[in-house]
């Protein structure tokens, strides 16, 4: 439960888990309140980079055309199962019903032609086991997955087939999920984070899919079973469809299980469309999302980013972790250690086929807003401007090629960097060259990708709060638009950053 | 130098190095050991993958605040980053990403938890910077300062900008008369104001003492090597005298709690339902665990299947059972669905209790129980940190950390009549504390429309 997520998320050091002392620039009459980072420099650090390997997966082509994948971990006899379906998801969404393809998704677990939801819930929980559906709403991607314990994974592959195969959506479970969804539409606006995601993605993504975070009100009341019958029966193809594995079974058993279990689901032949990239925007814009009673400000700046392909991929992943890539980012370091505005501060981004988004994000106390969006943009700028110091550079690509040993005490992340290997279509040794790459990358690589990508005429300024403390600061930017906390504009002006 | 706490057939065990973390029964093995300082050290070998994780776990949590100084437990583990006689502000977490790992610190009211994951070859990295704070916490006001400031955002973060963070802190202040449990680990603005360096200091020399700690490492090393790394950067800390526990008993409750909130973040009203029970080392508590998982652990349990998808009262429902090692509480929580009432949710919670009261429990709910007890500890086996985290709590709070082999075995005991008996035995009205949350605009009615909007 949410809720119960909540009384965990109390009390950590950190939210996240992530590299740099750095020379923050002080505005003027703002010093800091504390030195932030000191290094003394005494501990007993081994200075080599302990060398790994990664596991190789095991791939097979199944008679149906799905692309198998399986990474060995037999330490827990458990087994966890993926069947991810190119051309499901919220990306090939009909314009009339945004928000399909997740509705397909969520109803395909409601019932099959021989089988209730209930009953399929019964069967997995006694045998603590799981199978769920999900689609992106603006990937490509929809995924049936499963696990459970090695001794009932044939229970488990025939429930995932029989769920991908054959949904009846039932009338009444379509009427039970609407009643459901609406309430979730409900607790999306009493969240900061999400009503400043949906005005970030709008400014960066206007109408396109990749701008979507939940669906419409108009689209949920608009569906029907004839559109979630014929959204499956078109889009759930093996053609393209990967089934990723990792756990207790070898690739002749996974082959041979998921040959029983998906051998009825026949190649289709058709193609499906290519996916068009966004627009960029036309200019960059501030926007502010009133939340009364609100006592932080949710503060994001963002860009869109690139496609998944892009030969800039790695620096600018070196770039995002030197600016914002956890707790040894220069944001946290600034506006955390040294200022004290906030909890955290972070930067993130996500590329696809298409292209993906950035963004630095940090909530506030609202008194501070204007001196934390300053710091922030500051330090966005920074990096455009001065290229990064030798130690820091050396320090976070350290961390990244080192990081690498713990990645193999999941052999579900191995699994994720070979699916996404094979979706991508990245070069077969991507993985293995994966160290020498990110070493590769210069000051200038990183300068170049933060004047490309964070230039000034391309952020997105996105701040949730209470208005009489948030406005001022807004002001000082520059023209900018208001909304309500259920997306309403509340004014309009022509906007644009000074 | 050291000296051995547990019996020879885990010594033994270890002695004999392989690439094996399990033994020929499944079970995880183990060295048990105590410094001369008090210091409890645990090491599990696993050479499954090139990497371990350390785990501090201090006897100290925000049950052992003292008046006016609530939250302080917690503000104190920031300060555990802030440097000492050879780590300065910062480094710490600085030293750790830069080397490849991953770390974090954590308060709840029974202890607080530091650790990291590191690459295999930086072991010795990790056991100083361990050590060094146990040693020689720097402390000074600018830190207290800027970590305060750090931590009151942690506060409306998680609880003063958010529906619902009200509620959280109503539950245990209402269901609590002891005032160990009684205030929420983040504490009031006011008394995280009031903290002074003063406190930093008396807090570090009371708790953080070797005496007063467990430090558990897991992973790919060699017991021989860790141990004598840990002997030479723990050994010269002092002993302190050992603290004295809070007093975490709880009087008998002989009458319904009952309160409302006003909450002007919501926009749904919400019911939170809890019921003291007994500390998580009792005979009783796994089979309570069992009452939780067949009220709402997967789609199929009862408060989902009743109260959500067939009543359609609630949004979402959920019951959850945490550990503690005092009295603990059982807790029940529903979101009301729009155009819904509280009193409806309410009853309909409590009529799926008093079903599983009176049974009958089905077999599969019991199998069900059964089957999670084993998912779950596959959890201990491919995650050096939590294994690590396991290893040290069971340590810590029951003397047992071999609890990691047998706490499934607990689970499979249980039958069905358990079942029935304790939630008999502690779901009951006079043990019960309900809270009602209401969206502001809808509490002047008192009916709870829902809150459409």
């Amino acid at each position: 439960m949410k809720r119960h997520a909540l009384a965990l998320a109390v009390a950590c050091a950190f939210t996240a888990v992530v590299a740099a002392q750095q020379p923050a620039m002080q505005p003027p009459g703002n010093p800091s309140k504390a030195a932030g980072t000191v290094l003394k420099n005494k501990a007993p650090v081994t200075k080599e980079v302990l060398k790994v390997s990664l596991p190789k997966s095991q791939e097979a082509d199944l008679s149906n055309g799905v692309h198998l994948i399986v990474i060995e971990d037999h330490r827990a006899p458990q087994v966890f199962f993926q069947m991810i379906v190119d051309g499901a998801g919220g990306y090939y969404d009909p314009p009339t019903i945004p928000g399909l393809a997740s509705f397909t998704a969520s109803l395909m677990r409601e019932g099959t032609t021989t089988k209730t939801s209930e009953q399929i819930s019964e069967q997995l929980d006694r045998l603590a086991a799981a199978v769920g559906v999900s689609a992106g709403l603006s990937s490509p991607f929809a995924t049936v997955s499963g696990n459970g314990l090695t001794n009932n994974l044939d229970t488990v592959l025939g429930l995932m087939a029989d769920v991908l195969m054959n949904p009846s959506f039932a009338q009444a479970e379509i009427d039970r999920y609407k009643t459901r969804t609406r309430a979730s539409f409900i607790n999306n606006r009493m969240q900061p984070g999400f009503l400043a995601q949906e005005r970030l993605s709008k400014a960066l993504f206007g109408d396109h899919p990749l701008s979507r975070v939940a669906p419409t009100p108009a689209a949920l009341e608009a569906l029907n079973r004839d559109a979630l019958v014929e959204f499956h029966k078109a889009h759930y193809l093996p053609d393209r469809a990967v089934l990723a594995v990792a756990g207790d079974i070898s690739l002749d058993q996974a082959k041979s299980k998921a040959e029983a279990a998906f051998g009825a689901w026949k190649k289709s032949g058709a193609s499906i469309g290519a996916q068009t990239a966004p627009s960029t925007p036309q200019r960059a814009t501030v926007s502010f999302v009133a939340r009364p009673n609100s006592v932080q400000t949710s503060l994001r700046v963002g860009t869109q980013s690139i496609e998944r392909t892009n030969p800039d991929y790695d620096a600018l992943t070196v770039a995002n972790r030197v600016l914002g890539g956890g707790p040894t980012g220069r944001l946290f370091e600034h506006l955390r250690e040294q200022k004290g505005y906030t909890y955290g501060a972070y930067s993130s981004f996500s590329a696809s086929r298409i292209t993906g988004s950035w963004s630095a994000s940090t909530d506030v106390r609202s008194e501070v807003t204007d001196a934390a969006l300053t710091d922030l943009l500051d330090e966005i700028k920074q990096m455009r401007e001065v290229a990064v110091g030798d130690k820091e550079l050396a320090d976070t690509k350290k961390a990244m090629i080192a990081g690498f040993a713990l990645s193999l005490e999941s052999p579900n992340g191995i699994l994720q960097n070979y699916v996404d290997r094979y979706l991508y279509k990245l070069p077969a040794d991507y993985w293995d060259t994966y160290p020498a790459r990110i070493e590769a990358i210069t000051a200038a690589d990183i300068q170049r990708v933060a004047q490309k990508y964070w230039s000034t005429d391309k952020l997105q300024i996105v701040a949730v709060g209470d208005a009489a403390k948030v406005e001022p600061a807004l002001k000082k930017l520059g023209a900018y638009e208001s909304y309500d906390a259920e997306g309403r504009p509340l004014k309009t002006t022509g906007s644009q950053i000074q | 130098m050291l000296r051995a706490l547990r019996t020879a057939a885990l010594a033994a065990a270890v002695a004999v190095s392989g690439a094996v973390s399990l033994g020929a029964d499944g079970a995880i093995k183990f060295t048990d050991l105590k410094l001369k300082n008090g210091l409890r050290v645990i090491v599990s070998e696993d050479h499954s993958a090139p990497t371990f994780s350390i785990a501090v776990t201090y006897n100290v949590g925000s049950a052992d605040e003292k008046a006016r100084r609530t939250g302080f437990a917690h503000l104190f583990e920031h300060m555990m980053f802030k440097g000492s006689e050879n780590v300065g502000p910062g480094e710490h977490f600085t030293l750790v990403f830069n080397n490849g790992g991953n770390m974090n610190g954590t308060t709840n009211q029974d202890r607080t938890l530091y650790f990291e994951t590191l690459p295999a070859n930086q072991l010795e990295l990790a056991i100083f910077l361990e050590s060094d704070r146990m040693k020689s916490l720097d402390i000074n006001k600018a830190n207290l300062d800027n970590q305060r400031n750090a931590v009151q955002e942690e506060r409306r973060l998680s609880l003063d900008n958010q529906a619902y963070g009200k509620t959280y802190e109503r539950v245990g202040e209402q269901a609590y008369d002891n005032t160990a449990y009684k205030h929420s680990v983040i504490g009031s603005m006011e008394d995280l104001n009031a903290a002074s360096v003063d406190d930093v200091a008396t807090f570090f020399k009371t708790y953080y003492a070797p005496n007063n700690a467990v430090l558990t490492i897991v992973g790919d090393v060699d017991t021989k090597k860790t141990t004598a790394l840990i002997e030479k950067y723990f050994g010269a800390i002092n002993k302190q005298p050992q603290p004295k526990r809070p007093e975490l008993a709880e009087p008998a409750h002989t009458a319904e709690r009952r309160s409302t909130i006003d909450d002007p973040l919501a926009k749904l009203p919400q019911v939170d339902i809890a019921f003291v029970t007994p500390p998580a080392g009792n005979p009783d508590f796994d089979a309570l665990d069992v009452v939780s998982w067949v009220l709402s652990n997967g789609r199929s349990a009862r408060l989902n299947q009743v109260v959500v998808r067939e009543k359609q009262l609630a949004v979402n429902a959920g019951a959850f059972n945490p550990d503690k090692r005092g009295p603990g509480l059982f807790q029940v929580s529903a979101q009301v669905a729009p155009g819904k009432s509280p009193a409806d949710v309410e009853a309909a919670l409590l009529e799926e209790i008093e079903k599983v009261k009176n049974g009958p429990i089905q077999d599969w709910e019991i199998e069900k129980a059964h089957n999670t007890a084993i998912r779950n500890q596959a959890g201990a086996v491919t995650s050096t940190l939590q294994r690590a985290i396991q290893l040290g709590e069971y340590a810590l709070f029951y003397d047992n950390p071999n609890l990691i082999n047998t706490r499934a075995d607990n689970y499979m005991k249980v039958t069905a009549a358990d079942v029935q008996r304790v939630a008999k035995k502690y779901l009951t009205k006079e043990n019960r504390s309900v809270v009602i949350t209401l969206p502001k605009s809808a509490a002047g009615t008192g009916s709870g429309k829902g809150g459409q909007q």
